[in-house]
């Protein structure tokens, strides 16, 4: 049995902007959702369990991590309640729960503390490089170690542990039976969903999102890869040096791409932008475009009078791998991909066809 | 005189011609006694062929006519029509079923079809060559009308008829008018309150000279029919002659000892036994409520206008006609239905309306601040098992509306609608949502699916399976559970029984026809308006008020009414008065008389409806039906076998 708790509405509004309380339970959305089967039914029930604001209910659910945001709900609903950004707000709602420290759910609900880490962060990296005399070789080659040790770190202080919640809640708590060779045999769907986004296929009208979706993330990790484990700003490889060229253009002209759309507003999909969206698509393209512009710089000779380029660079960076990958957007690519690994070990264990 | 008699046989478009031969039918008649024409016909009820008939009934000059066609309830009064439209005395017309009576019922059958239509068509031959010629009955009507019951519905149609120009006398049972209307703060949709809504319209009342209103009276007696009933009314007194000076009226209400639950508040109060409900209720004068009074004399001590002296007084009415205005009474729920009296913080909706009334800036209920409600809807409508089949229509928007009142009042409120599908209709809708937009919850079961109402502890739990979220059981934490209670007909009937008033099988009056005859009842000059007829909203009692204030007014308009000339004609030197005709008689048409050592039965003929039921019970067959008299039934059963 449920109790039922008005206060989550108001709880949940911080997370994004919807109307949860014009829903009159039509059911379009559901009618039109392409995920609707009729034992999972998309979005209602989680715009039903959120009105009542039954949060073990929500907490232990895949349902939002399944959805990609097509819009169709949300430009069917009769009642202009929002449903798709209802979903996406649940996203960011589960991804505060998940996160152990806290701060995920506190840069969510605020703008103020957002900017207040990225200004932290930003004061840390110029400390850190006047403390170094603006040296750029010592910066440059600390810069480095920092991004291999941010990886690893964040990796193993902040995302597996949430994984590991993530897993409590929607595995374990709702006492799914699991065998061992149902995680081994699903452990490729894992892998297939993180690369290739394979699932918001299924979405109606979602081929060139799906596309530009899929070139950005293989850019983005073969960038991260190129930078971090090839050592691009330090390369002497023609073939790696142009490698990092690419990837980084791939990587800040789809981001533009995105960018111009969230400011156009033309898709249902990019009218409710919050501040962690513009975080993350920003950073992503200051990140691509910097990383370009420095290496561009150091193959022009001309990185050593302008230092400022790199550290511009290296705040971004910071940034990114303190702020927004531990406990922003990014940390939707993680909880996505096993939401959708969870889920094919709940099919392949018959939960939903009880 | 000889009589010259038409008749029209209809093929009704192959409906009859199908299957009786009625070529073989005009042929069997044509040639009898009296008949001067006979003719079939594609479709008598036609234009074509109701011209030819007028044109045959003036040329020659015919005093009977018979047309063999469909039922009577179809087309009796079409040729009546007709005949009249010829110069001919509508009663001198007979109508002949052989569709419903004979082609139909006998499509198997053919010849024997057309041997019964062939009698059938003699039978009304036989009828017809009887048929006297019937003048209306015209009776002389009062120019007044009696209202009873003064809420919001009786006051309409009483400053309607004013309006119109009739007497009205408003008779008020309570002590004070408005009914329930004025026991409402705010009301659906424009939001004004009951008070001011009724001031408004007893402002208006006081303007006028031809309303004569009374309070604290009761109809105990009447007499008499359609166009002149005579009423007998008594009226309490009030103990108080004028209000006391220089306010030592409250005074006089703080000094009683006396506290009793105040059915005003749906007794969730008390008051003293001399009262008022509001300073400016109509008629600006408290009452003392006598029977609670224990007459310790401490009112009289402050108050120099009371005066225990006063008696009840009997007055005698004469009105053309009466317009019921009696109202409903809030359904009681039964003992621990939904925990009502069981559990300490369930009321029903009319209690939480004046709850919300009485209290001013925080919502408190048995000394708690009420935060969590709970509606519980359709308690005592739509039973499944009780005799409560109808929906009560007001109760949804009503507690919408009270629930969206409570939020803007109290602020910080969460109300949880526990409903079986709401009906806001028409434009009521809005506020159904208004109340989601401002966050209201919405839960829906089935009525196999009620909801569980229990203590857990000092805290009160309404639990459910709500049908939107996939019949998952869920709860709420109640401050207060509200039962969303309906209409039910009023406990005392002593008025409906006095006039002997139909009731559906809801127990509420009963109109003629739901659609055509909305307001009429089978009792000439009574006419039914409010929710008296059923639960109705207040737009809708003001609806069916002005509906049945013209309907009352028809009546006595004219100063004559012209009633139907076939009723009982009783002979008296053959009654020997045994009683039975008048305990037959469904309409109380039949009164004893006595002439000497002689007594013998009378017919009010006002209020006779002809419907025979006396006939046949009359042991010394004294009594004649005019146009259906014995001779003529006689005779058609002789032309029949």
């Amino acid at each position: 049995m449920a109790r039922i708790n008005p206060e989550f509405s108001k709880e949940l509004k911080k997370y994004g902007g919807f109307d949860l309380n014009a829903c009159y339970n039509c059911g379009n959305c559901t009618a039109v959702c392409s995920l609707s089967t009729s034992e999972n039914s998309f979005p209602r029930e989680m715009v039903r369990y959120s009105v009542l604001g039954l949060e073990s209910e929500i907490e232990t659910s895949l349902n939002p991590w399944l959805c990609y945001y097509c819009g169709d709900c949300s430009s069917t609903c009769p009642r202009e309640a929002d449903p798709g950004e209802l979903m996406m707000s649940l996203r960011r709602w589960l991804t505060g729960k998940y996160d152990w420290t806290g701060l995920s759910g506190l840069i969510y609900r605020s703008l103020t503390a957002s900017i207040i880490a990225f200004v932290v962060v930003a004061i840390g990296v110029i400390a850190f490089a006047y403390a170094q005399a603006f040296n750029l070789e010592t910066i440059l080659h600390i810069g480095h170690y920092f991004e291999m040790f941010a990886i690893g770190g964040v990796f193993a202080i902040i995302l597996l542990p949430n994984i590991i919640h993530m897993w409590y809640l929607t595995i374990l708590k709702p006492k799914t039976k699991v065998s061992l060779k149902t995680y081994i045999k699903s452990i490729g769907d894992l892998f297939v969903h993180m690369f290739t986004q394979k699932r918001t296929l299924g979405c109606d009208d979602n081929k060139t999102r799906w596309f530009e979706h899929f070139i950005l993330v293989i850019g983005y990790l073969s960038l991260l890869f190129t930078t971090v484990f090839l050592d691009w700003f330090s390369a002497q490889n023609l073939f790696i040096i142009l490698l990092g060229y690419v990837e980084s253009a791939i990587v800040f002209t789809v981001t533009i791409i995105f960018v111009s759309g969230r400011i156009q507003k033309k898709k249902e999909v990019s009218q409710r932008s919050q501040p962690s969206d513009w975080f993350f698509v920003i950073g992503l393209l200051l990140m691509g475009l910097t990383a370009f512009i420095v290496r561009l710089f150091i193959d022009l000779n001309i990185l050593d009078n302008n230092v400022w380029m790199y550290l511009f660079h290296l705040i971004i960076l910071a940034q990114w791998a303190l702020i927004i990958v531990p406990f922003g957007k990014w940390t939707h690519f993680l909880y996505r991909s096993f939401a959708m690994y969870f889920d094919k070990l709940k099919t392949l264990e018959g939960v939903y066809n009880e | 005189m000889k009589k010259k008699i038409g008749i029209y046989i209809c093929h009704c478009g192959g409906n009859i011609s199908d299957y009786v031969d009625v070529e073989k039918v005009k042929k069997a008649v044509e040639n009898d006694a009296d008949i001067f024409l006979a003719k079939t016909t594609m479709f008598a009820c036609g234009d074509t062929n109701q011209n030819e008939m007028v044109d045959d009934i003036t040329n020659m000059k015919l005093n009977g006519v018979v047309v063999a066609s469909c039922s009577p309830k179809l087309h009796l009064q079409t040729f009546r029509s007709v005949s009249e439209r010829a110069g001919l005395n509508k009663y001198q017309y007979v109508h002949a079923n052989i569709r419903e009576q004979v082609s139909w019922p006998h499509s198997d059958d053919k010849l024997g079809a057309t041997e019964k239509a062939i009698k059938q068509v003699k039978a009304a031959i036989a009828k017809a060559r009887l048929a006297e010629p019937l003048e209306p009955m015209t009776i002389t009507a009062q120019k007044a009308v009696a209202v009873i019951g003064a809420g919001v519905a009786g006051i309409k149609a009483a400053l309607q008829l004013s309006d119109m120009g009739t007497q009205v006398y408003l008779i008020e049972r309570e002590p004070f008018v408005g009914g329930r209307t004025a026991q409402w703060e705010r009301i659906f949709t424009s939001n004004e309150t009951g008070k001011e809504i009724i001031s408004r319209l007893y402002k208006d009342i006081l303007s006028r000279d031809n309303i004569t209103v009374f309070t604290q009276a009761e109809v105990v007696d009447y007499s008499g029919s359609i166009g002149d009933f005579k009423l007998m009314v008594k009226v309490a007194p009030r103990f108080i002659r004028e209000h006391c000076v220089e306010d030592n009226l409250q005074k006089a209400i703080d000094v009683c000892p006396v506290e009793v639950p105040d059915s005003f508040n749906f007794e969730i109060n008390s008051r003293k036994a001399i009262y008022n409900h509001y300073p400016s209720e109509y008629p600006y004068l408290p009452v003392i409520d006598i029977q609670n009074c224990t007459r310790c004399g401490e009112c009289e001590k402050v108050c120099k206008n009371i005066d225990f002296s006063q008696k009840e007084e009997t007055l005698n009415l004469q009105v053309g006609s009466i317009l019921m205005a009696t109202g409903f009474d809030p359904y009681t729920p039964a003992d621990n239905e939904y925990g009502y009296k069981h559990i300490d913080n369930v009321i029903t909706l009319p209690q939480f309306k004046r709850l919300l009334a009485l209290n001013d800036s925080k919502l408190m209920y048995n000394g708690k601040v009420i935060k969590n409600i709970a509606y519980i809807y359709c308690v005592g409508s739509r039973q499944v098992n009780g005799d409560n089949k109808y929906c009560s229509r007001y109760c949804c928007t009503s507690t919408i509306h009270a629930a969206i009142h409570a939020k803007e009042k109290f602020g910080n409120i969460n109300n949880y609608h526990f409903n079986r599908g709401i009906r806001t209709y028409g434009k009521q809708e809005l506020l159904y949502d208004e109340s989601s937009r401002m966050g209201d919850i919405y839960l829906q079961f089935f009525e196999d699916g009620e909801p569980q109402i229990y203590k857990e502890g000092n805290k009160t739990i309404v639990k459910v399976k709500d049908v939107l979220t996939k019949y998952k059981e869920l709860e709420v934490e109640a401050d207060l559970v509200v039962l969303v209670t309906g209409m039910v007909p009023r406990k005392d009937n002593a008025i409906g029984s006095l006039l002997k008033l139909p009731r559906g099988r809801d127990k509420f009056f009963n109109e003629i026809h739901m659609k055509l005859r909305p307001v009429e009842t089978v009792i000439d000059g009574v006419a039914i308006s409010g929710a008296c007829q059923g639960p109705k909203n207040v737009t809708e009692s003001v609806n069916s008020a002005l509906s049945a204030a013209t309907k009352s007014f028809s009546i006595v308009s004219k100063g004559e009414i012209d009633l139907e000339p076939v009723i009982a004609i009783i002979d008296k030197d053959n009654c020997t008065w045994c009683g039975a005709c008048a305990e037959a008689c469904p309409y109380d048409a039949i009164q004893k008389t006595v002439d000497g050592d002689k007594s013998y039965a009378v017919l009010n003929s006002t209020v006779c409806k002809g419907c025979g039921m006396c006939l046949p019970v009359c042991p010394s067959d004294a009594i004649d039906l005019t146009a259906y008299s014995n001779h003529e039934i006689e005779n058609m059963i002789d032309a029949l076998l």
